[in-house]
């Protein structure tokens, strides 16, 4: 018996500290990190199979590989342009990371390997920008390659509803009322998590909404996305492009007056191996085939 | 320091064990006696959720509680409630992943009874019922405590399932493990700490009740 029981609590518990559940940001930070590794080795093996001096990154005669750090809403878009981008440059592979521009920021911050980071908001592309005024880039973090940087597109903050919008809900106004009973915003290191609360402060309901425990926060874009697309929650505040890829209605959209404008910032990073083809890449971003995918989605162009 | 975690934690947990309690053992009995095939799958499909990712048991609650879901629409129907994103919907996911604690210790305890007791209790014309409750439980108590003792530790310790099913609603589905996240992610590190010392605090409890436990049958 005792012997049994010994056996049967070294074993649970040696199952359960096996399948124990870290912060999946940790998770990620690391898949991030390997990911990079792995492709790095790869590229030294390579070259040394040919006989060439091991400098990881491409050059003209072999395929370069460009590491993109994405926010979440760009995921459909940038896999398009990706696809496009394939056509007229086959040696150049694409590998993108898409998560919120905090966990993102977050990643470059640990060293992960990045060639091009794109922000969906100023914030974390200034916390990591050495230019950027101090009291947002409180650490002093000099990640961003100088003059790489530049607004590439604009996206709108939409309250999103479920089919059929069972609360009924049709405005921003309506989320001070009783018929609102869960909200799905992002946490405030998303910066769409931030753009909402900007929005209900600007109501005058933030306050009002988290001590009646009418808000629910998920950690990307995406996750707020789904929770309205399974309709888990009455309504979400999401990016137009979201809600437009997953088919979710729009009851209302932010004007001037409640949310900042939505840019998003793109720039080379300053440990990037492959500056020249994160620098063709950005530029492809910006012409008109790339155009068109944007705006299909419902980005527009910054100015 | 807004307590409500704590609170929202240790209810999740005490009523998931309990139900997991009462499962488990029920479970760990019959099945123990069917035959060898159905038993086998029986077996692996109970013990699944302690070694998936906690997200993957999240993927499949969601898929049969989701709003949009067969339960989920059907419990919206009749009884008018929301399986998920509401403080209970924590108790479905620790309960999943809880079981097979219960379940496996609950079993390992039964298979080690002498069966020679229950059949003695069978020819005193003792009924089976009164056999499990005052012959086979008493025999088996310290495997089933423990059991009991390690779900209730796994299920306040719940955070992959959890985060699926209720969110991270403050006041409302927050628990220990998903503010703790919530907080380190929003760089709330000093709060975070002080979480996870509570965390800390409760799972030294569990641990000291086990060592004791298994003190008190050596004594035996």
């Amino acid at each position: 018996m005792k012997k049994l029981w010994a056996a049967v609590m070294a074993g649970v518990l040696a199952i359960n500290i096996l399948t124990g559940c870290p912060g999946s940001g940790t998770e990620s930070k690391t898949a991030a990190g390997n990911m990079g590794d792995a492709a790095s080795s790869e590229t030294i093996q390579e070259n040394d199979k040919i006989g060439l001096k091991a400098t990881v990154g491409g050059t003209k005669d072999q395929p370069a590989e460009l590491l993109i750090f994405a926010a979440a809403s760009m995921t459909e878009t940038m896999t398009e342009i990706s696809a496009m981008y394939k056509d007229i440059r086959p040696d150049v592979e694409i590998i993108y990371t898409f998560d919120s521009s905090g966990t993102l920021k977050t990643q470059i911050e640990e060293g992960a390997d990045c060639d091009i980071f794109i922000s969906a908001s100023q914030k974390q592309m200034n916390q990591l920008d050495i230019s950027a005024d101090p009291s947002i880039n409180t650490e002093g973090l000099d990640f961003i390659q100088e003059g790489t940087r530049f607004n590439l597109v604009e996206n709108k903050v939409v309250l999103a509803v479920p089919d059929g919008n069972p609360a009924g809900i049709e405005a921003y106004e309506d989320l001070g009322m009783d018929k609102l009973s869960l909200l799905c915003i992002g946490n405030e290191d998303v910066p769409v998590g931030a753009y909402s609360m900007e929005i209900l402060t600007s109501l005058g309901i933030l306050d009002q909404l988290e001590s009646d425990s009418k808000l629910t926060y998920g950690s990307n874009v995406k996750e707020v996305t789904t929770q309205v697309k399974e309709a888990s929650v009455d309504c979400g505040i999401i990016y137009a492009t979201d809600a437009f890829s997953a088919g979710l209605t729009v009851a209302d959209e932010a004007d001037k007056d409640q949310c900042r404008q939505v840019i998003y910032p793109a720039a080379i990073l300053k440990g990037s191996n492959n500056k020249e083809e994160a620098e063709k890449f950005l530029d492809y971003l910006t012409r008109n085939e790339s155009r068109a995918v944007f705006e299909a989605a419902g980005f527009t162009m910054a100015q | 320091m807004d307590w409500y975690p704590l609170y929202n934690s240790l209810r999740i947990a005490l009523i998931s064990s309990v139900i997991v309690f009462f499962t488990g053992i029920f479970a760990a009995y019959y099945i123990a006696r069917m035959n060898r095939a159905v038993k086998g799958i029986l077996d692996v499909v109970l013990t699944l959720p302690m070694v998936l990712p906690p997200t993957v048991a999240g993927y499949f609650l969601l898929l049969l509680l989701g709003t949009k879901r067969p339960l989920g629409i059907w419990f919206m129907e009749n009884f008018g409630i929301k399986l998920v994103m509401t403080w209970y919907s924590g108790i479905f996911a620790a309960s999943v992943v809880a079981f097979p604690l219960m379940y496996r210790t609950a079993r390992g305890a039964f298979e080690s009874f002498d069966e020679t007791l229950a059949h003695s209790g069978q020819t005193l014309g003792l009924s089976n019922t009164y056999i499990f409750w005052h012959i086979r439980m008493p025999a088996c108590r310290q495997g089933i405590l423990a059991g009991a003792v390690l779900a209730f530790a796994r299920a306040l310790g719940e955070y992959g399932a959890t985060s699926m099913l209720a969110g991270y609603t403050p006041g409302k589905t927050a628990t220990i493990s998903t503010t703790v996240y919530q907080l380190w992610r929003t760089d709330n590190e000093a709060l975070a700490f002080q979480w996870v010392l509570v965390n800390l605090a409760i799972s030294a409890a569990v641990l000291l009740t086990v060592n004791m436990l298994e003190r008190k049958s050596k004594g035996k």
